[in-house]
């Protein structure tokens, strides 16, 4: 039953053009136009465009699959019946629950892959093996605290409009305050101030240190975790409180 | 064979008492139209038999088994005998009706063929549709087919017809009177028509003010002396 469930759930992912589009085609082009931009740039700890950028990309795919084709579709689902209507067939929640995880895991490697491909053949990014399995490691675990997060935030909406609108403004947000536009310490102080809040900075943070094997643990980097940590268990009560509620 | 039992019924939205002890029962093969005026509480009752709604108080069993009891894994086997057809029917708009109903006979893991069902139902030429492409009166034929497929002990219909126009809510008729014939299954359906309770129907539950305040046969009811069941619910309930 997983896998025909799995089959459909991408099958749907892939006919559905607004998540393609903000999800598997907008970050790598951007990720190509701004190499060309400020390929030869070189950023905190003396890294290239290429190890600093391409991590962070990778991120931001699994940032907008996560937000748009797992939290914004449960809104959509939610609003439109779907969710009542498949309750009430004999398919168990743990079913629907990891086929959508493994579809946004599959979906998300897949722009792993993408990024990691088109930064060896443009940006000459370095393949270490070691390295990249730690970092496909971590990602997996990015993966996991991002769809809680995700699932907490969409479980407050029960109108698709105001969901959208929402998905719209959180996608310019953590962009800007999340260090995939340009670095954090370049931008003004308040976009500094909000970047300590929005936990996609320090997941990018993190990312880009265990990507160059620069992961050491210092104030900074168990803050970082610590904050991550603390967002990703206020969520998981929020998702407890509010299944309670809807029963 | 008792189908469904419920007695004493309970159930409230923080101060909002909407069922107020409700008792019911649907045998084998009865053909039941609950009715009320919109906010009485019937599609809470209906989800509370759709087994997806907690209740307050009272007893609800379906097909023998006591359903505020039920681990979610019973729950599962007991679904497996039900079928529902909700208003407004939704089901996911980017798969299209062939995939659809491979994916509900994948859930119901039902034995029955999908191009048979398709046949009977005369979907063949919307089979390549989306779901959402189709107009409101094929998608509750879709709808209808889907709950078929898992040949149900029960099947319950909240608003079935509503939206459709003459022909298509006599084709929708038509198949769940021959539904019923041919299965013996029970049917549960709320609906603002009461042509259709009078057509189709072997008993009316009335619920006002959150109580049933008439179980009967349709026959009963036209007995006391109404002209028909839009009389009857005329003057039984006020605006």
């Amino acid at each position: 039953m997983l896998l025909t469930q799995l089959r459909y759930d991408l099958l749907m992912f892939s006919r559905e053009l607004f998540y393609l589009v903000f999800t598997v085609f907008v970050p790598p082009i951007t990720y190509i136009f701004m190499g060309q931009l400020f390929g030869d740039t070189m950023y905190a700890g003396n890294l290239s465009y290429a190890q600093t950028y391409t991590p962070s990309f990778i991120l931001l795919i699994t940032f907008t699959v996560i937000f748009f084709a797992f939290g914004f579709d449960q809104v959509t689902h939610r609003t439109t019946g779907v969710e009542k209507r498949i309750r009430i067939s004999p398919v168990s929640k743990t079913t629907l629950l990891l086929s959508s995880i493994i579809r946004s895991v599959i979906i998300t490697s897949i722009g792993f892959i993408l990024i990691l491909v088109i930064g060896i053949a443009m940006y000459n990014v370095e393949f270490h093996i070691i390295e990249l399995i730690t970092s496909y490691g971590f990602f997996i675990v990015l993966n996991a605290l991002l769809l809680i997060i995700s699932s907490a935030v969409y479980s407050f909406f029960n109108n698709m409009k105001s969901a959208l609108v929402f998905s719209i403004v959180i996608l310019q947000i953590v962009i800007l305050t999340g260090g995939f536009a340009m670095p954090i310490n370049l931008m003004p102080t308040f976009i500094q101030t909000i970047a300590n809040f929005n936990p996609l900075y320090h997941m990018n943070t993190l990312f880009i240190a265990v990507w160059n094997g620069q992961l050491t643990f210092n104030n900074s980097t168990v803050l970082s975790f610590g904050y991550i940590s603390a967002f990703a268990l206020l969520s998981l009560i929020v998702l407890g409180f509010m299944n309670k509620r809807k029963n | 064979m008792k189908v469904i039992e419920v007695n004493n019924l309970k159930k409230s939205y923080g101060s909002k008492n909407v069922l107020k002890g409700i008792n019911f029962q649907a045998r084998e093969g009865e053909v039941i139209g609950v009715i009320g005026k919109n906010g009485a509480g019937k599609s809470t009752f209906l989800e509370i038999l759709m087994t997806i709604k907690q209740y307050d108080a009272g007893n609800v069993v379906i097909l023998e088994e006591d359903i505020q009891s039920l681990s979610i894994n019973k729950l599962e086997q007991v679904r497996k005998h039900i079928s529902v057809v909700l208003q407004p029917t939704q089901f996911y708009a980017n798969l299209k009706v062939e995939e659809l109903l491979k994916l509900f006979k994948a859930y119901y893991n039902s034995p029955m063929d999908v191009k048979k069902i398709m046949a009977d139902f005369k979907l063949e030429p919307h089979r390549k549709k989306y779901f959402d492409k189709l107009s409101g009166g094929w998608k509750q034929i879709v709808s209808l087919a889907i709950a078929f497929l898992s040949e149900p002990r029960l099947l319950i219909l909240d608003e079935p017809t509503t939206g459709l126009d003459p022909h298509m809510r006599d084709l929708l008729w038509t198949y769940i009177t021959n539904y019923n014939k041919k299965t013996g299954g029970t049917v549960i359906l709320t609906t603002h028509n009461m042509d259709e309770i009078e057509l189709y129907c072997d008993k009316v539950l009335l619920l006002n003010n959150g109580v049933n305040e008439v179980f009967d046969t349709t026959e009963g009811i036209l007995k006391d002396g109404y002209k028909s069941i839009h009389e009857f619910y005329i003057s039984k309930v006020s605006i």
